[in-house]
Parts: C-alpha cells; sequence; structure tokens
C-alpha cells in the first residue's frame, strides 16, 4: 500500500481484495445453477440475476469503478453526468449503454419466447418441455421452453441493476 | 379455441416498446416504429372491439355482445391468467385508443428530439401496454401488476424535463403510488387469504353464494373497501385527489394528456369492475350498523362514492376558478370532472335496476367525453406553450385573434366538457340529470342533493372555463403572442382531434349503444363468470 493518504481506487485490504477473488466465481456459478433449475425448483431468472449483480458489485466495491470498466470490460473510462450521454459526440459513449442493451436483449428475449407460442397457435406465454433420455453421460435430460423466459428475465435484471448500479457509483 | 385477438393490443404494446428501445441510436427508425406501432395497436383494438361488439349493435341493427377470453400461456381458470375482453374492457380501450393516437403524434412535434431518442417513446409504448393489460386482466393480481407496468413508466415521464418542480412533483406522485401500491396488495393477500381465488370471475361466484362455499364475505367488504380507496387514488377523486395538479403540471403536455385522458379512467374502470362485476352480488350476513342502510356491498359504497362525488366537484371546480395557468386550470377541472363521474357511479350503486344501467352509462360516456376534451385541451396548452412559450394568463390574452384554430379548438374542448350540445359532453352531462332524475322518482336518498350538485358543478365548469377563455383567448394581444409564432403541424393535428370531439357528438347514436353494451356487461355478473368459466374447486 502507498503511503499516499488520498483514496484511490484500490483503497481495500488485501484481505478483502482476495476474498473477492474467491467469492465471485462461486456467487456467479450459484447464479448459474438457480438460473437453470429455476422452472422446476426454487431460483428462476430474477433471483440468480440479482445474485449476478451482487458479485459485480463486489467488483465494484472492492476494486473500483475503474477496474471494471477498463480492466474487465477494456473501455476507456469517461466522466458521466446525468443525463448520460448529453455530450456524446466529444466523450465516447457511458458504458451504461453495454448494460442497456443488455436489458433490451433480455425483454426482447423474453417477449419473443412468449410470441413463440402464439406461431404454434398456442396461447400467448405457453411453455413446452423436451425430455432427452439415454444421452451419453448426462442420461436423462429436459429442455424446457421456460428456460428462454427465464433468461430473458436474467438478462434484464443484470442489465438494469447493472445501469443503477453504474450511474449511482459514478455520482 | 385460442383467440388471439384478445391479447393482441397487449402484444403489440409491448413489442413496440422493445423495438423502440433497440434502436434508439436511430431516432428516424425510432420514430417510425413508434408510430407504426400506435397504428398497429389502434388496428388491434378495433378488431378486437369489434369482434365483441359487432357493427350491428352500434347501429342497432340487431346482433349480440359476446365476451372473449384468452388464457394465458394456456393453463385453465381460475389457475392460469385470464384476459377478458367483454363489452367493457372493449369500451375503454377505444377511449384509450381516442387519446392515445393524438398524442403520441403530438409528442414525436413537441418532446425535443433528444428527450425523445433517450427513453420517450418506449416509455409511452409500456405505459400503453400496462393500461391494455389493466383494461384486459380477469384476475385481481394481474390488475396490480399491470397497474404498476403503468405506473412505473408514468413515473419517469413526470420527470421528464428534470428540473426542481418536476423532480418535487415526480417524488410525491411516485410516493404515494407506491403506499397504494403496498396497501394494494396487502388487500389483495388478505383477499386471497379470505376467499381462496384471486380471478374476477371465481370471485363473483364465491361471493354471491357465500354460504354454499363456507366463505364468510364481512372481511371481503374492508379488504374491497381498501381497494377501492387505492383505486380512488389513481382517478384523483378526493380524498385523493392532492397529487392530481403538480404532476399534470410536470408532465410534458402530451402526456398530461394521456395521464388525465387514460390513466385515470383506469382508475375509474377498476372502481366500476371491482364494485359492479365483483361485488354485483355480495351481500352481508347480516348489516353493518353506523346507520349504514342494506346488507348489499354495492348499496354500502354508494354514500361513500357520494360524498366523494361532492367533494371532487367543488373542490376541483372552485379550485379551477382560482387558477393562473391554463395546465393548472385543467388540472383541478380534471378532479372536478372525475367528481361528474363518480356522482353517476354513486347513483347507480344506490339504485336498482334502470337506475343502475343509467347511472353506469352516464358515467361512461362522461368518462369517454372527459377523456377526449380534457387530452385535447391539454395538447392546446402545449401548442400554446410552442406558440407563445407560455401559459400563464398574464402572458396571454388576445390569442383568439392571433390563432384562431388554436383558439377555436381550445372553445370546442371547453364547450365539450361544459355540455353544450351537439357535443358528447352535453349527452354526458344530460345522462347524469337524467340519473338523478330517476333515481329521485324511484325515491333514493341524497338523489335531490345529487341533482343539485350536479348543476352546481355545472356552473363552475362554465364560470372557470369562461374565466380561461377570456383572459388567454379574448382581449388585444399581449406581448408575447404578437411575437408567437405557428407551430403549423401541431395546430393542424390539434384542430383534426377538435373535430373528433364534434364528429363524436354529432353521430352519438353508436356511442350511447356501446356505452349501453358496456354497462350491461359490467352489471350481468353471470354473464361474465359464465365466459370465463373458472373450475370449481372445493
Amino acid at each position: 500500500m502507498s503511503a499516499d493518504p488520498r483514496p484511490t481506487d484500490s483503497d481495500t485490504t488485501i484481505i478483502a481484495q482476495t476474498s473477492t477473488r474467491v467469492v465471485v466465481p462461486i456467487i456467479l456459478l450459484v447464479a448459474i445453477a438457480l438460473l437453470l433449475q429455476g422452472h422446476n425448483l426454487p431460483g428462476g431468472g430474477f433471483i440468480a440475476g440479482v445474485l449476478t449483480v451482487t458479485g459485480f458489485a463486489l467488483i465494484y466495491i472492492i476494486y473500483g469503478l475503474r477496474y471494471v470498466e477498463q480492466g474487465l470490460l477494456h473501455r476507456t473510462v469517461v466522466p458521466r453526468s446525468l443525463p448520460a450521454g448529453d455530450d456524446e459526440s466529444q466523450a465516447g459513449p457511458p458504458i451504461s449503454k453495454e448494460f442497456g442493451e443488455i436489458f433490451t436483449t433480455g425483454l426482447a428475449l423474453a417477449a419473443g419466447s412468449g410470441l413463440v407460442a402464439m406461431a404454434f397457435d398456442l396461447p400467448f406465454l405457453s411453455q413446452g418441455v423436451l425430455f432427452v433420455e439415454g444421452l451419453p453421460l448426462y442420461g436423462h435430460v429436459e429442455f424446457a421452453s421456460a428456460l428462454a423466459f427465464d433468461l430473458g428475465v436474467y438478462l434484464v435484471v443484470v442489465g438494469g441493476l447493472l445501469t443503477i448500479l453504474a450511474v449511482v457509483g459514478a455520482e | 379455441m385460442s383467440e388471439h385477438v384478445v391479447v393482441a393490443p397487449l402484444v403489440v404494446a409491448l413489442v413496440t416498446a422493445i423495438l423502440t428501445l433497440g434502436v434508439r441510436r436511430y431516432p428516424r427508425t425510432q420514430r417510425t416504429i413508434s408510430l407504426l406501432g400506435i397504428g398497429a395497436y389502434a388496428v388491434a383494438v378495433i378488431t378486437l372491439a369489434s369482434r365483441v361488439v359487432p357493427l350491428g349493435v352500434l347501429t342497432g341493427g340487431g346482433g349480440t355482445t359476446e365476451t372473449l377470453t384468452y388464457q394465458l400461456s394456456n393453463w385453465p381458470a381460475p389457475f392460469g391468467i385470464s384476459l377478458v375482453a367483454d363489452a367493457l374492457s372493449v369500451f375503454m380501450l377505444v377511449l384509450a385508443v381516442l387519446v392515445v393516437v393524438p398524442a403520441l403524434v403530438f409528442s414525436v412535434l413537441y418532446i425535443e428530439e433528444f428527450g425523445q431518442r433517450i427513453s420517450y417513446h418506449a416509455l409511452f409504448h409500456f405505459m400503453l401496454a400496462g393500461v391494455s393489460g389493466s383494461f384486459l386482466t380477469g384476475d385481481i393480481f394481474n390488475l396490480f401488476v399491470w397497474f404498476e407496468v403503468m405506473l412505473m413508466p408514468s413515473y419517469v415521464l413526470v420527470v421528464f424535463y428534470g428540473r426542481a418542480k418536476h423532480t418535487r412533483a415526480a417524488l410525491q406522485y411516485t410516493v404515494l403510488n407506491l403506499l397504494g401500491s403496498a396497501v394494494m396488495l396487502v388487500a389483495i393477500g388478505g383477499i386471497y387469504a379470505t376467499m381462496g381465488t384471486l380471478n374476477m370471475a371465481d370471485l363473483a361466484r364465491r361471493l354471491a353464494h357465500a354460504g354454499e362455499y363456507g366463505i364468510n364475505p364481512a372481511p371481503v367488504l374492508g379488504l374491497g373497501a381498501i381497494l377501492f380507496a387505492v383505486f380512488a387514488l389513481k382517478a384523483g377523486i378526493v380524498p385523493f385527489q392532492f397529487w392530481v395538479p403538480a404532476a399534470y403540471r410536470a408532465a410534458p403536455a402530451p402526456i398530461a394528456a394521456v395521464m388525465a385522458g387514460v390513466t385515470k379512467k383506469v382508475g375509474i374502470y377498476a372502481i366500476i369492475r371491482l364494485l359492479f362485476t365483483v361485488f354485483g352480488a355480495a351481500t352481508l350476513e347480516s348489516e353493518l350498523g353506523f346507520g349504514m342502510a342494506g346488507t348489499s356491498f354495492l348499496g354500502l359504497f354508494g354514500p361513500v362514492l357520494f360524498l366523494m362525488a361532492i367533494g371532487s366537484i367543488f373542490l376541483g371546480g372552485l379550485g379551477a376558478v382560482s387558477r393562473n395557468d391554463l395546465d393548472n386550470v385543467l388540472a383541478y377541472s380534471s378532479i372536478g370532472q372525475v367528481g361528474f363521474i363518480v356522482l353517476a357511479l354513486a347513483l347507480a350503486a344506490t339504485g336498482e335496476g334502470t337506475v343502475r344501467t343509467v347511472g353506469l352509462i352516464a358515467a361512461l360516456i362522461y368518462s369517454l367525453n372527459h377523456a377526449i376534451a380534457k387530452s385535447l385541451l391539454f395538447l392546446v396548452s402545449g401548442t400554446v406553450y410552442e406558440a407563445v412559450g407560455s401559459i400563464r394568463f398574464d402572458a396571454l390574452g388576445g390569442l383568439s385573434t392571433k390563432r384562431p384554430v388554436i383558439a377555436g379548438s381550445f372553445f370546442l374542448g371547453g364547450i365539450a366538457l361544459v355540455g353544450i350540445p351537439p357535443l358528447t359532453g352535453f349527452f354526458g352531462k344530460l345522462l347524469v340529470f337524467d340519473t338523478a332524475g330517476k333515481a329521485i322518482v324511484a325515491g333514493e336518498p341524497f338523489a335531490e342533493v345529487a341533482l343539485a350538485v350536479a348543476l352546481a358543478g355545472a356552473i363552475l365548469t362554465i364560470a372557470y372555463f369562461s374565466r380561461a377563455w377570456n383572459r388567454a383567448f379574448w382581449g388585444t394581444p399581449s406581448e408575447p403572442v404578437t411575437r408567437s409564432y405557428q407551430p403549423t403541424t401541431m395546430v393542424v393535428l390539434v384542430g383534426a382531434f377538435a373535430l373528433l370531439v364534434v364528429v363524436l357528438g354529432i353521430g352519438f347514436d353508436p356511442v350511447y349503444r356501446a356505452a349501453d353494451a358496456a354497462a350491461h356487461a359490467a352489471t350481468e355478473w353471470e354473464t361474465y363468470v359464465e365466459a370465463v368459466g373458472p373450475e370449481v374447486i372445493e
């Protein structure tokens, strides 16, 4: 640690940084497990999304905004002000645009998964399930169309919460 | 079996919202999609309307109205999410179309480029999805969900300009509505705990035969009263009116038009659906006491509605007389005008037979008239702001000589609300008076008072509109008015919208028949239950 008294982005202890490195992958794994089992066991897109964002929030807090945006997403950090993107031409697009796109994709996926049912002349949002037996290694696998909807919800939650985190965090 | 036409308005609004969100980097494409989307929405609603209320019913040539149902994701009622399109839902949906189409076209001209690109179109269509969902759902919990879908975009749209006063108004609006939503959720939970179902058709059936199902309806009356209070908050009825003026002033003109025209009517619709369909046949086992006569739920809600109506008419009317800018007058007038709707509902709730039907018809026609006329006036106010740069009375004056079309549109909207023949407002007022008259003949309590209140309210309406007209449109043109310019496209749009008010008034017969069908759909709960056909669970 440097002797510089000013608070910097990496102002946290080694202990916190190390435990974050260990904990975040576990959080993400649990989130994915919750997402995949959500349609017939406790879990689902919403809670998986929230959990994923918790992981990101941890990185934000421990390593700082700059680390996520430069180190993980390879973007140049730009000063942001609200409303975001007012002076887009000079400053480059703000990062929350990517999160906004995740959000939009999720909405489209969730609504689209409902629309597919209408193509089969079933009511909007009808779901189906396909059981595949006798696969090597896995044996019995089920493909539920509800997973597509859950994935949509997951993306909406992740995109929405990360936008809030990035915008509020930047202030 | 699957009637996709029922879900079509909802899906169209939802898909349009997502598309406009996806293409926000290309403003021109976004605007095109948004306008095409609203067109598709209108087509979807009109197709649905023509299925539910065939043209023959409107022209008096015979034919019967239908009630279409749709089970989302194919789960049977009462377990799944039911959508129900009966004459009442369809009437409200058409009312929404009449307001949102001009409002969106106006927005494209009125809201600055940057604001449109950021979020405006997506929010507008999400709000529309919420409105359509509220009108179509056949389930109280989903009514809550659609309320939220409708409210969340409206929070952002109220704070759209983002200055201090807008933020203050939006904060008040948001906190109140969140509070309302929380209370609503608690009441819904309570109803589920006592009734074992949230499907409206199932609720109506269980309440009508409470003994057979072994249910005590008494708690439902209280929980229903909580729900009713929340709906009244959304509709801005006294004593829940205080958020109205600030929110309408803060919101951009086309959004104020949609909020006054459509969002408020969602509250009215929910009140009608809850009291007349769900509680239509519900009675208490014994009298309540406190001087409340009778045991039917509707009869008990009657006096409450009545008091709220009187409060709204006077508070709105007296408030509007003393305001000094256009939007403020319109916002207070909104409170007063909703009072008239509630007055008709109060008479319908206490009355029986014809009085009930006529009261509901009056409330529906009045809602339609208020929706169109008030949104027209908000759009006029937006046009005045665009042309002159102010809507304060001391800056205006003499608009009628400089900008005759704008002034003419305001005049038409104003006299539609005052109720001068041949505009729809005349029929609305006439029917309210007619209901009061019929109620007096039937010997209902308070009916004379209702007549007197309606008369006083009508006089107040004349007073504040003539005052607004004198201050803003007559007299010698003021300095800002002489410097004003003519926003041609907006003026044409507002003028065309004003003509619609006249056309609906002249061709009033189909409107009356549609309202008649809707009133019957609201009160005939057996037909509703039969159409939804919830399975009987023991």
